[in-house]
Order: C-alpha cells, then sequence, then structure tokens
C-alpha cells in the first residue's frame, strides 16, 4: 500500500483531538534466516471516544498492530503516542488503556469482582470507590449476581463480560479489543458487541476492535483493512 | 497491598479453597525437612545437654585434682571458696569396692562425699528417690537405683563393702573386714552408667575403705551462674599452692575432646539434613517453573494491564518466602509437637521392636532428652525461608524475562 494511503488513513478521521496517534510503524520478524516484515508504514490516529475497526486476513498483522499500540510491543521504526505523550510505559498504560482479548485471560484463582479489580490493583489503588465501580460494572455487564464466581463458574459469554468490565474499570481513554467475539458464538459475540460499543460510546471511550466479522466491524464509526501490513480505510 | 503480594497470595490459597494443591505439596516438603531438623537437633542436643548437664551435675563446674593424694584439704578447701565467683566447695575420694547383699556380689564405684558440704556443689538430694541424703552416715549408705533393683535391696537392708585395701592388708598377714551398712537412699540421676553402679558413702567412711587418713581425691567446685568456667579454673589455679601438683579443670577442659566429638556428630548431622531443605527447595522450584509455564498467558496479561516486570517477579519471589514461611511454620508445629511426644513414640517403637533395654545400655539415658539452643532454632528458621526464597527468584527471573506479546499468543 502506498504512503498516500497511509496518510491518508492517518486523517480519516474528521475529528481532531486525537488521543491514539501511530506514525509510520515498521515492524519485522525474523522466521528462521527470513526477515518477515509485518507492518510496512502503518500510520493510525484515534479521536476521543471514536470507534474503529480493524478488519483482515489471519496474519495481515493486525495483532501486531495492535500490541504496538498497546505499548506492549516496540516498533523497528515510527512512533505511537497517547494523549500526544510518546510513553507508552507500564504505569501509564495502566491507567490510560484497556485491553479485550478473545480469550478473555481472567485469573482462574479471582472471582470475577477480584479479575476486575485486578485493573485496579496494578494501576495502585483499590479502596471503596473502586470496589463499588467493581461491583457497578459487573451489574453493567449483566452479572451483579455473579461477582464472587470463579472463571470456571462462568460461561464463555459471562467470561468476556467481566474481561469487558476490567478493561474499563481504570475509566481508560482507549480500549483495544482483540477478536473479542472470536471464542463466542454468534449470539453471545453479538451481544458482547452490543455491550463493548454501548459502554464506549456512555463512557466516551474510544475504541479499536479487531475483528473477522463484518457485521461487528461495520457498526463502527470508521472501518479500517489489514492487507499485507498496510491498513487501508474501507470507508473511502 | 501491592498487587504483586495479593496476587501471589492469591495463587496460593485461591479463592474457594484453603490452598492449592502445588502449594499443599511445597509447604509440606518445606515443612518435613524443617521439623525433621528440629528433631533431629533437639534430640541430638538434648544428648549433648544432658551429658553436659550430668558432668557439672556430678563433679561441679570445675573440679580440683592431684596426682598424688591430696593431705590436709582444709586449707586448701578455705582458700578456693574465697575465690570470687566460687559459690561452694566439696571435698571427694572415690574408688571402687566390692558390694554384696545376700551373697550377690557388686564392684560399684564408689564415692565418699562430704555431706555438710555435698549439696553446695552437687545438687544430690533432687536425685533421690528413696529415703534421704539426711540420713547418710558413717554407718550408712546410698545405692543408685538399678544397682539397688538388680541386687534386690531396699531401704533398711545391710550390705557389706570392701575394698582392695582388703588385698593390701592381707599381703602384710592382717585383716580388713568388710563394712556392713544400711541402706539408707535410692538415687537416680537419668543416667544409665551411674544409676547402675555408684553408692554413695561419707567422706569419712570411704576414706576408711580406702586407708586414706584426712586424704582426699578431689574438690568439686561450683560456680556462680553466667560464669566461664574456664576462666574460673584459671583463677583457682592461681590461689592453689605453687609447690603441689593439683590442678584446677573446668568441667568443658576436663571432657573437652567428648565434647568436641559431640559438637562435630551435631553438626554433621545437621549439614546432612539440610539437604533435605536444598531438595525441598529445588521442589518448590520446580513447581514455581511449572506455575510460570502455566501462567505464560495470565503473565502477558498483568503486563497488558500495566504491571511491570520486577513486579512480576517479585509476586514468584513473594511465592517462594511465603511457601518457606508457612512450611517452616508447619515444620516447627509439627516438629515440636513430636518431640513433646518423643517418649510416648519412643515407649511404642521399643515395645514393638523389643529394644527397649538395649536402648538404654546403649544410649544411657531412660527417657529421650532434648535440648535446642536458641542460635540452631534461629539458624534453621531464617535458612530454610531464605533457601526457599531463593528458589523462587529463578522462577521469577523467567517470568520477569517473558515478553508480553509473546506470552499472550502463547498457546
Amino acid at each position: 500500500m502506498s504512503d498516500a494511503v497511509a496518510r491518508n488513513v492517518l486523517g480519516g478521521s474528521a475529528m481532531s483531538n486525537f488521543i491514539l496517534k501511530a506514525c509510520d510503524l515498521h515492524k519485522t520478524y525474523l522466521s528462521g534466516e527470513r526477515r518477515l516484515e509485518v507492518l510496512h508504514g502503518v500510520s493510525l490516529s484515534v479521536s476521543d471516544g471514536e470507534s474503529v475497526s480493524i478488519r483482515g486476513e489471519s496474519g495481515s498483522g493486525k495483532s501486531t498492530l495492535l500490541h504496538l499500540l498497546a505499548g506492549l510491543d516496540v516498533p523497528d521504526s515510527g512512533t505511537v503516542h497517547w494523549e500526544g505523550v510518546p510513553d507508552t510505559g507500564a504505569r501509564q498504560r495502566a491507567r490510560f488503556l484497556g485491553m479485550v482479548f478473545q480469550s478473555f485471560y481472567l485469573i482462574p484463582e479471582l472471582d470475577a469482582v477480584g479479575n476486575v479489580l485486578m485493573a485496579a490493583r496494578v494501576a495502585g489503588k483499590v479502596g471503596a470507590i473502586e470496589r463499588q465501580r467493581a461491583q457497578d460494572l459487573l451489574a453493567r455487564v449483566g452479572l451483579s449476581e455473579r461477582g464472587h464466581h470463579l472463571p470456571s463458574q462462568l460461561s464463555g459469554g459471562e467470561r468476556q463480560r467481566v474481561a469487558v468490565a476490567r478493561a474499563l474499570m481504570n475509566a481508560p481513554r482507549l480500549i483495544l479489543a482483540d477478536e473479542p467475539t472470536g471464542n463466542l458464538d454468534e449470539k453471545t459475540g453479538d451481544s458482547i458487541i452490543d455491550l463493548l460499543l454501548g459502554l464506549c460510546s456512555e463512557q466516551r471511550i474510544a475504541l479499536v476492535l479487531v475483528t473477522h466479522n463484518a457485521v461487528h466491524a461495520a457498526r463502527t464509526a470508521r472501518m479500517l483493512f489489514m492487507r499485507d501490513g498496510v491498513l487501508q480505510n474501507t470507508n473511502l | 497491598m501491592p498487587w504483586y503480594l495479593y496476587l501471589a497470595l492469591k495463587q496460593l490459597f485461591p479463592s474457594g479453597k484453603w490452598l492449592s494443591f502445588f502449594t499443599a505439596i511445597s509447604i509440606l516438603g518445606v515443612a518435613l525437612g524443617v521439623a525433621t531438623l528440629v528433631v533431629t537437633n533437639s534430640v541430638m542436643g538434648g544428648f549433648g545437654y544432658e551429658i553436659r548437664r550430668m558432668i557439672i551435675d556430678t563433679q561441679g563446674d570445675v573440679q580440683i585434682r592431684a596426682r598424688s593424694l591430696i593431705e590436709d584439704s582444709g586449707p586448701l578447701l578455705s582458700s578456693v571458696a574465697k575465690v570470687p565467683g566460687v559459690v561452694g566447695v566439696t571435698p571427694f575420694a572415690e574408688g571402687v569396692g566390692m558390694l554384696e547383699y545376700g551373697r550377690k556380689p557388686a564392684f560399684p564405684l564408689i564415692q565418699g562425699v562430704d555431706v555438710n558440704r555435698v549439696n553446695d556443689v552437687i545438687p544430690l538430694s533432687r536425685f533421690i528417690r528413696v529415703g534421704s541424703l539426711d540420713e547418710l552416715d558413717d554407718d550408712t549408705v546410698i545405692l543408685s537405683s538399678q544397682l539397688a533393683y538388680s541386687l534386690g535391696v531396699h531401704i533398711g537392708g545391710k550390705v557389706t563393702i570392701s575394698s582392695p585395701l582388703l588385698i593390701e592388708r592381707l599381703k602384710n598377714d592382717e585383716v580388713f573386714l568388710p563394712r556392713e551398712l544400711v541402706v539408707v537412699g535410692i538415687f537416680e540421676i537419668g543416667h544409665q552408667q551411674l544409676d547402675s553402679n555408684t553408692v554413695l558413702v561419707t567422706l569419712r567412711r570411704m576414706q576408711d575403705l580406702y586407708g586414706l587418713g584426712e586424704a582426699i581425691h578431689g574438690v568439686n567446685v561450683k560456680i556462680a551462674d553466667g560464669l566461664d568456667a574456664d576462666a574460673m579454673a584459671a583463677r583457682i589455679n592461681a590461689v592453689l599452692p605453687e609447690a603441689s601438683d593439683m590442678r584446677a579443670h573446668s568441667w568443658i577442659n576436663a571432657n573437652s575432646e567428648f565434647l568436641f566429638v559431640l559438637q562435630m556428630e551435631k553438626n554433621l548431622v545437621s549439614i546432612l539434613l539440610l539437604f533435605i531443605i536444598l531438595v525441598a527447595s529445588f521442589s518448590i522450584m520446580s513447581s514455581l517453573l511449572t506455575t510460570v509455564v502455566r501462567k505464560t498467558r495470565e503473565i502477558g496479561l498483568l503486563g497488558a494491564l500495566g504491571g511491570r516486570s520486577r513486579e512480576i517477579a517479585a509476586c514468584f519471589c513473594v511465592q517462594g518466602f511465603l511457601i518457606g514461611l508457612i512450611g517452616t511454620g508447619t515444620g516447627l508445629a509439627l516438629g515440636f509437637g513430636f518431640l513433646h511426644l518423643r517418649n510416648d513414640i519412643l515407649l511404642l517403637f521399643t515395645r514393638l521392636t523389643g529394644s527397649q533395654e538395649a536402648l538404654e545400655r546403649f544410649y544411657q539415658f531412660s527417657n529421650v532428652p532434648a535440648h535446642m539452643e536458641s542460635a540452631d532454632l534461629v539458624m534453621i528458621v531464617v535458612g530454610t525461608i531464605v533457601i526457599s526464597t531463593l528458589a523462587g527468584i529463578f522462577p521469577a527471573w523467567r517470568a520477569s524475562r517473558l515478553n508480553p506479546v509473546e506470552a499472550l499468543r502463547n498457546e
């Protein structure tokens, strides 16, 4: 994909006030003797409260991009800014970002409330306010009666709801969701997307949704497509 | 509470469970190691302590002896008694004699004691089981418990005692008649050798039996609590007549080789048993490494939530520390519980194996002694917790080195 498209994607939103801005990201991996370039100069900006979907074939670089945006991995070149600041360190991540994964990644030894509160614990504060917020979030995702159930006692959809509540716990500015419906049946998947989009819109949280599902992608404000490490704006 | 400490506690003690299987096995491993160390160290220490106590209780803290007989002991006793730190002095004479009761002979060690002074140094009254030390005079005798039992003699029984002087007198065509003494007491010290073959008579009677006149064989000295026995022996030597061949020896110096062997034996056993703790620590390390592998994706998640590498490392280090701490606590409870019941357990064991007599014969004690030095206890507790924590460091390092992205991708 050409630089022109990348620039186009970067400026794709009509909104200003970017809370996420990634410029010209390159990432290569070694595969045996070969160097595989996974991302070819990807740029992306996300405005406050905006929802963006990224679709693409398996291996196209969606998850790699998401990890770079989350500050979990470092690009070979290019920059990532959160709220205009190039700090994507662990402490900043706890406050700024919420993540939802395909495989939920709940901690099996903690009950639902414990899992939601874990985000606050890592951010460094757990008090009465946080406990109440965790309860409220569980109620908001429809699990007010299941707060003391362990992940093993919850269904896949319920686990993902807990994961969504955990992602929202620290009132982040941005949620990165990596195929959050990939392990769920269609109906449950739809309800999770309803929940994610509804909560993000309600709390004015930006959302970057990586998904294979075109219907889910279509429900976001902006749809992007990743092909061979290049991000294309499908709205164009 | 920092999140890594909270998570470490939750991984060891998950919600809805007492503790995880891995935690239980790791704690049990450490606990068994600590319990074995405590029991072995206490029993070994107990034997050493009992032997030391017995030496002090039967010889005093310092003993003055000479290569020849000590004539005119009066001035010696008063000069030693004036040494600062000396709280009691008592002269003694000792030797082997022949004792007979109802045509049954025995060849006990006869101790001649000054009944007016002996309790100042040796707590003989404490060891009297039947009768009284006050009854001891030149015509009476006190027997050790097993000697009395083997001869079948009771309080009021009459025994005859003769000494090697009998043979010496016979050479000169003189007759030395055995002395008939009335049994007025039976004592038990708790040491099999002493309890099976010792007789107490007055010093005068012993001097008579051995033809010593006014001479004695030595002086037992008791020093004030807390004073160093070697230093006190040196002080006493300074007041002994220069021309004499008398020397004061502390109980430590007099039994130095024996005490060295005791200490060496205890140290060697402790070092060998330390390997139990090391094996337990490898078990902790192996379990924590398994946990790191099992929880790779959760470690990735913690990174995604904003956890730092050093905090993730601390989570596993804390688990090693907590396993060590709880394992040590449990081990101490098990060990001291076992020690509390040691005599019952030994009794049961010897009954089952029919080995009670052999045990008493070889180990000298009727009960299993136990004594734990506080320094040894501190070493066991601190050593175990440190080793357990160290066992958590390698898994912690592995966990902290995990790349969150690779960890999240882990299948």
